[in-house]
């Protein structure tokens, strides 16, 4: 037995591989991330908008972004490809070569003054080649690590950088370096490559300059692409009034090789065309498509909207051809419509290209000793989602197949478990916690405040007249001491600033720099060092909000540099130092459902050494998994669960509650009390964090003589027909959509077309000569799936659509059904006898979620279903912190995606179970008592539950749960007596650091 | 007479608008120097006195700039942030000052261009308006 | 009447300069059409200088300096080789013949070749005829596109190539690699052509904010050609959005910074 390794290697930095990352940093393992590119963020960083909140994608990146860079455990390593991999499960020796950068990462301040005067201009792949960027560049201006690099096969090696760096930072004989990285484990998320759409000649891409791809599109909405966010057309710029989106280019398409379907298009298109007629509302989308896809978590909404509110065309014809017409370089589209050749015009085409597997995944398959599978994607099974081939391999992301961004963040969550799992013993062994020395006590001090004012080389200096700020700094009230920096935040500064600060006694120190979203967290740890109170230290901004802005007016911006100064140093006067208050942990889980979610998460718990309590309303574990024989896979689900029941009821971290519901449930992150109720019997359990596995129901249908005739079954009841040899019919017919996507119900409920696909297959494997129908609104068979949909087709399997307008026409004489369905291909009206009729019946939400919900104080949504914080970035957590949701609870599902999900929230409950306390931040609301009215205004405003009413006294007092708090301040700003006070952002301190900045100077 | 150069109080929230001042820096857009930001953490951080206060303390013009509906980095705060500015706008008008001179704008991070040009339009807008009176009348605070 | 062209002699003081006097001192006739002006080197000629000159309406531009390996300076005639070079590039593209403007090399023994080169190069100044910016009508597009080119010979980005590319090619650069002269040349005239681009639009623009379609009429360049150079100059904040008409964005010049 080797011994073990506490780190692990991601190899990809888009958001699968960030969001693996730091789950395993934040429960005791480092990490090393590794991305091919000079920069993390993969292809999220590119995008505008995403779907199904319309959410900036940069906004919500960037801080996941800002919390990789700056993690003490996770190590980056950019621009570097894998060359190598020997050991075993639990010590892998990985070989990693970097490529040469050519500059400093340690020096570099990401300034960006050498771009500015390189001469050599290039194309910008980032913005897809719509822009240009220089040979000495960095990806984009959010990226992370935020250091250039030059571009070698562009750079003439004039020197110009080098010399116009103040930094140093530039080093031309940089080299290239192999390393090898001793890991417990590797999780794959590499994400994926966009298909050519060259390769699709008819469409005209390459030759027709207004045919642009999906992804340049995204450019092109994006306010920091080459239109600023205007839509215009490539061509010459004009706004177009007519868009075509042309779907699955390069999916769900033999002739180019990809017979799946690449499962987000459906979505990102219409997203594309929604975000289009909010840039430019004048603007007509029309997108062509065979089936809509939007099979997600209230994607169907979305679909709606698209079509109602914005008014977006959906036209259902695979496109031909697209032509462009001379002269005005509009397109000419060529489709068909029921046998009718058809053709529209446009002025700009979007191709909504396909995911294909990593350009490198050959060779990181060859490299890493992994199976890929027949489309090149990785190799995975349905019971084991997130595990390759070679032991101790995992993987998440795009790279696993086709998907979109939350279905990635949960199986990166998930990825992250499974890799941690194996080095469970050796967490916080390779991990760094730093020693800072006990803090000053500076609460019956006077003011001392230090101010630093930056040079920023010639970025703020060259405008800015730093030292007339530093002169008018020295003259400020409670200030003793200024000084300038060429770059204030270098490491020889820091040195520099701690010396000060023992120095001259201060005891509150101010930055004039750039901007304390990035540089903050650098100075605050600074500051600690030499043992002040982080909360003592503030910045100016006197870069990005002035000296940036205001080039051409140095009067001006000296000005409002000292300004800007004057009024930070009237706030830092005002500063009080703050306790980052500290809870405990309780070091163990409570997972409420014990189906195939519940159970894999609890288990996921339990292996990595954390006692759970799981508990299930029913007798038996299982759920829904109880009544699947067979999935399209090769797997047998029943073997799967007896032995997945036989390993949680054999584990002895694992405390079964069967027959038990929840009544109650108190207290918060690491310390919830939960009342369980056994018949009865009640008792009651503490732990860390909750996991919400309650799964769903199927829907009992009301249609279609349910219950009337006895020919007419559910898909599971013809499942259990089929496996008692029970089946008997020679014509089958299935209608889809049976309690979904209706007015009652308008969600998809996303696995019924697999299902009806599974089904089908299983009938012709029987008895290869029963007729089988299936009436389908949007064939829903999305990413590998793609392929059983037509394997089914290839054995005969006859699929006729139906919607609102063309209805099924269901009668019944003496127990014969009868079902005509007008099929506008032919142009008649097709006539079915089915012996049996089978309903896809929906899957909805448990009617009891509504209390569960009220007591863990989490949202539902509009069906029923538990609505988790974020919808692409927080699949799998509530905003209320240490509870986590994971399986059909969530939204319908399919089992591997319900697996990848239970590993994920046991992923995130591990980031909690694994610390002995926790530290939450300082600056958060505070009541005084004694001005408080019991008025409870404030309780209904926090979005996080995290004011309760106490009694003190006998009166009604609000109470923050330190906990829970976040730090808005929307509370404190709505107190009517004042009685609230947002720390660090206190009336005092906010209102002194606005009169400052009003008064002359 | 010289031009008149108002100053601009401008309460950012900390994830969406300072971002996107941020943004307008690291993309070297310009506009003009009237505005001094006070950074909070959120939109609905800001209470009505804080823009009262920076009237009645010579302020030209009060800024509130936070996330788009839907995108708050705490759920729902700028839907606060947008109601009190509202109200404090009402008060405003009640006592003679111009509810223009108090802007609520969504900025998101990605909007450096927007951003810029927010602060263009109202530093050309308060120009029109001129000075702020209570300014003029000297109150003592 | 018979056309008296205009032309100014650029003379290095240590070289041409004395070949001239030695012209005069020899008494060697030579036509009266050159002014000159004295520069202590040739690598002291501007590409500014001689844009400037053609501007005002000169009908030729001589440049004089010492032979290869004589200069005064040691290698300031070979810069001005390659600024003559760039700018016989860069004055290509406005639509003035590019033959206006001349280098040749004379010493200072050199007074009957100083001679000879005048009457040459006024001869062919003479044939040419005017200059079509000078006179009552002048020749209104090339006068704007030679005015584009003076804004583009002092761009930064041309004259860092401009003034490394001997060292570039003949030593070594920031790797110790030689840079092949075909690769430099390529980059330069790439550069060239963008940045004298940009300039056009940019001056079009400060007089008048126009669409893509307009400029791209105006300019007589393909609309992709403007729309391509107006981002990159929106990024580098040099123009900005004025307004949208209908479908169509129009732009403004911003003050350049």
């Amino acid at each position: 037995m080797t011994n073990k390794v506490g780190s692990v290697l991601v190899v990809g930095g888009g958001i699968a591989g960030i969001q693996a990352s730091l789950d395993m940093a934040d429960s005791g393992f480092r990490v090393y991330l590794l991305d091919e590119s000079p920069g993390i963020g993969g292809v999220m960083a590119q995008l505008d908008k995403t779907f199904p909140t319309n959410d900036c994608s940069m906004c919500i990146l960037a801080p996941k972004l800002v919390a990789a860079g700056r993690h003490p455990n996770i190590h980056l390593i950019t621009n570097a490809d894998i060359t190598g991999i020997k050991g075993e499960a639990g010590n892998f020796d990985v070989s990693v070569r970097r490529r040469p950068r050519y500059v400093i990462r340690e020096k570099c301040t990401g300034c960006g003054v050498c771009a500015e005067k390189c001469p050599v201009e290039a194309i910008d792949e980032f913005n897809q080649g719509l822009m240009n960027r220089n040979s000495i560049y960095v990806k984009y201006v959010q990226t992370v690590p935020l250091t250039f690099l030059i571009d070698r096969d562009k750079c003439i090696g004039c020197g110009t950088c080098q010399e116009v760096c103040r930094a140093k930072a530039v080093m031309y004989d940089d080299k290239e370096e192999d390393v090898v990285l001793n890991v417990g484990s590797v999780v794959l998320a590499p994400g994926f490559e966009g298909f050519d759409p060259r390769l699709k000649r008819e469409y005209g891409y390459g030759r027709f300059t207004n045919v642009v791809s999906s992804t340049d599109f995204e450019r092109i909405l994006s306010a920091s692409g080459p239109y600023g966010g205007m839509v215009l057309r490539p061509y010459d710029g004009e706004v177009p009034r007519r868009i075509a989106f042309v779907q699955c280019v390069g999916s769900r398409d033999s002739q180019v090789g990809n017979n799946y379907c690449s499962a987000a298009c459906c979505m990102y298109g219409m997203k594309e065309s929604i975000i289009a007629k909010e840039h430019a509302p004048g603007v007509q989308c029309t997108i062509f498509f065979m089936d809509i896809r939007s099979y997600g978590k209230d994607f169907e909404l979305y679909y709606k909207r698209a079509q109602d509110e914005y008014n977006v065309q959906f036209i259902r014809s695979r496109v031909a051809s697209i032509d462009e017409i001379p002269g005005s370089k509009n397109l000419k589209v060529k489709y068909v419509v029921n046998e009718q050749p058809k053709e529209e015009e446009f002025e700009l085409v979007v191709l909504s290209i396909g995911m294909q597997p990593p350009k490198h995944a050959k060779e990181l398959a060859k490299a890493l000793d992994i199976k890929l599978n027949d489309n090149g994607f990785c190799y995975t099974k349905e019971f084991s989602p997130v595990e390759t081939s070679k032991p101790g391999v995992f993987v998440c992301g795009a790279f696993e197949g086709p998907k979109d961004i939350p279905e990635s963040v949960s199986q990166a969550s998930g990825a992250a478990t499974k890799a941690t799992s194996i080095i469970a013993s050796e967490r916080w062994k390779l991990t760094t916690t730093k020693v800072y020395p006990p803090e000053i006590d500076v609460s019956k001090q006077e003011p001392r405040i230090g101010v630093f004012v930056c040079h920023c080389g010639i970025n703020i200096g060259g405008v800015v007249k730093v030292p007339e700020v530093v002169e008018y700094a020295k003259k400020l009230p409670n200030v003793v001491y200024a000084e300038q920096n060429l770059y204030t935040c270098s490491q020889d500064t820091q040195e520099k600033i701690r010396e000060t600060i023992q120095e001259h006694k201060l005891n509150r120190v101010i930055v004039a720099s750039c901007t304390p979203r990035t540089h903050e967290p650098l100075f605050r740890e600074t500051v600690r060092e030499a043992g002040l109170n982080i909360y003592l230290f503030e910045m100016a901004n006197i870069r990005d909000q002035c000296s940036w802005v205001h080039m051409h007016e140095p009067k001006e911006a000296t000005a409002k540099a000292k300004d800007l100064v004057r009024s930070i140093v009237a706030k830092a006067s005002l500063l009080n130092p703050l306790p980052k208050p500290v809870i405990s942990v309780t070091h163990s889980g409570l997972v409420i459902g014990g189906g195939l979610s519940g159970m894999a998460a609890a288990q996921d718990l339990a292996e990595q050494g954390f006692e759970v309590d799981l508990v299930e309303k029913e007798k038996d574990l299982g759920g829904h998994l109880r009544h699947i024989y067979y999935t399209i896979g090769p797997e047998d689900p029943q073997e799967k669960l007896q032995s997945l029941i036989k390993q949680v009821s054999n584990n002895k971290m694992i405390h079964l509650h069967l027959n038990t519901k929840i009544d109650n449930v108190e207290g918060y992150v690491g310390n919830f009390k939960t009342t369980l109720n056994s018949n009865g019997l009640k008792s009651e359990v503490n732990s860390g964090t909750i996991i919400v596995a309650t799964g769903a129901t199927e829907y009992k249908p009301t249609e279609y003589f349910y219950g009337i005739n006895k020919n007419v079954v559910t898909q599971r009841e013809l499942e259990e027909m089929m496996v008692n040899g029970k089946l008997q019919a020679k014509t089958v017919a299935m209608i889809q959509c049976v309690g979904s996507r209706n007015e009652s119900n308008p969600n998809c409920s996303r696995i019924c077309c697999t299902q009806a696909i599974k089904n089908s297959l299983k009938i012709k494997e029987l008895s290869p000569e029963t007729e089988v129908y299936i009436l389908y609104k949007d064939m829903r068979t999305y990413g590998f799936i793609e392929e059983a949909y037509r394997e089914a087709v290839s054995k005969g399997v006859i699929c006729i659509r139906y919607d609102d307008e063309n209805k099924i026409n269901l009668t019944q004489e003496n127990d014969q059904l009868k079902l005509s369905i007008w099929e506008p291909t032919i142009g008649l009206s097709v006539p079915i006898e089915p012996d049996l009729l089978v309903l896809s019946a929906a899957t909805v939400a448990n009617t009891d979620n509504e209390e569960t919900a009220k007591m863990l104080k989490v949202p539902l949504t509009k069906d029923g279903f538990f609505l988790e914080a974020h919808m692409k970035l927080r699949p799998v957590d509530f905003a209320t912190e240490g509870v986590f949701l994971c399986g059909l609870a969530h939204s319908p599902k399919l089992i591997e995606e319900s697996l990848a999900q239970a590993s994920a929230a046991a992923s995130r409950a591990l980031t909690v179970l694994s610390k002995n306390a926790l530290e939450t931040e300082g600056a958060i609301s505070n009541v005084n008592e004694d001005l408080c009215s019991g008025c409870k205004v404030c309780e209904p405003l926090c979005e996080y539950h995290a004011i309760e009413m106490k009694d003190v006294d006998g009166k009604k007092r609000a109470h923050v749960l330190e906990a829970l708090c976040k730090g808005c301040g929307v509370c404190g700003s709505a107190c009517p007596t004042g009685a609230i006070s947002m720390l660090h952002f206190t009336d005092n301190q906010i209102i002194a650091q606005v009169r400052a900045a009003l008064k002359e100077a | 007479m010289a031009e008149f150069n108002p100053k601009i109080v401008a309460f950012l929230c900390n994830w969406c608008s300072y971002a996107g001042a941020d943004l307008a820096g690291v993309s070297r857009i310009q506009y003009p120097p009237s505005i001094r930001v006070v950074r909070v953490m959120c939109s609905g951080r800001i209470n009505p006195a804080f823009i009262l206060d920076a009237f009645k303390n010579g302020a030209d013009g009060v800024l509130v700039a936070g996330c788009h509906p839907g995108d708050c980095h705490y759920i729902a705060g700028n839907y606060k942030a947008q109601r009190r500015v509202l109200l404090v706008q009402k008060l405003m008008e009640a006592f003679g000052l111009e509810p223009e001179r108090l802007r609520l704008e969504w900025v998101s991070a990605s909007e450096g261009d927007r951003f810029a040009s927010v602060v263009k339009d109202m530093t050309a807008e308060i120009r029109k308006l001129g000075p702020n009176p209570i300014k003029m009348l000297e109150v003592e605070d | 009447m018979e056309f008296e062209p205009k032309i100014v002699g650029f003379l290095c003081n240590w070289c041409s300069y004395a070949g001239a006097d030695l012209a005069g001192v020899s008494r060697i006739q030579y036509p009266p059409n050159i002014r000159i002006v004295r520069v202590m080197c040739s690598g002291r000629i501007d590409p500014d200088f001689i844009l400037e000159t053609l501007i005002h309406g000169a009908d030729g531009v001589l440049v004089m300096g010492c032979h290869p390996g004589d200069c005064h300076y040691i290698e300031g005639n070979l810069h001005a080789e390659r600024k003559a070079k760039m700018l016989r590039n860069l004055i290509a593209e406005t639509g003035l013949e590019p033959e206006r403007m001349h280098l040749e090399w004379v010493s200072a023994s050199e007074g009957a070749r100083f001679a000879q080169l005048v009457k040459e190069f006024t001869d062919r100044i003479t044939k040419l005829g005017p200059s079509p910016i000078s006179g009552e009508n002048p020749n209104k597009v090339i006068l704007e596109n030679l005015l584009a080119a003076k804004r583009t010979a002092g761009d930064f980005r041309l004259r860092v190539i401009v003034g490394r590319e001997r060292e570039l090619v003949e030593d070594k650069n920031a790797y110790g690699e030689k840079v092949p002269q075909e690769k430099l040349d390529e980059l330069l005239s790439e550069a060239i052509k963008t940045e004298y681009t940009r300039n056009r639009i940019y001056n079009m623009l400060e007089k008048e904010s126009l669409s893509v379609r307009e400029l791209s009429k105006r300019l007589d360049l393909s609309t992709q050609d403007v729309l391509t150079n107006i981002v990159v100059m929106r990024k580098k904040g040099m123009l900005g959005v004025e307004r949208i008409e209908g479908t169509t964005p129009i732009y403004m010049s911003l003050e350049v910074r």
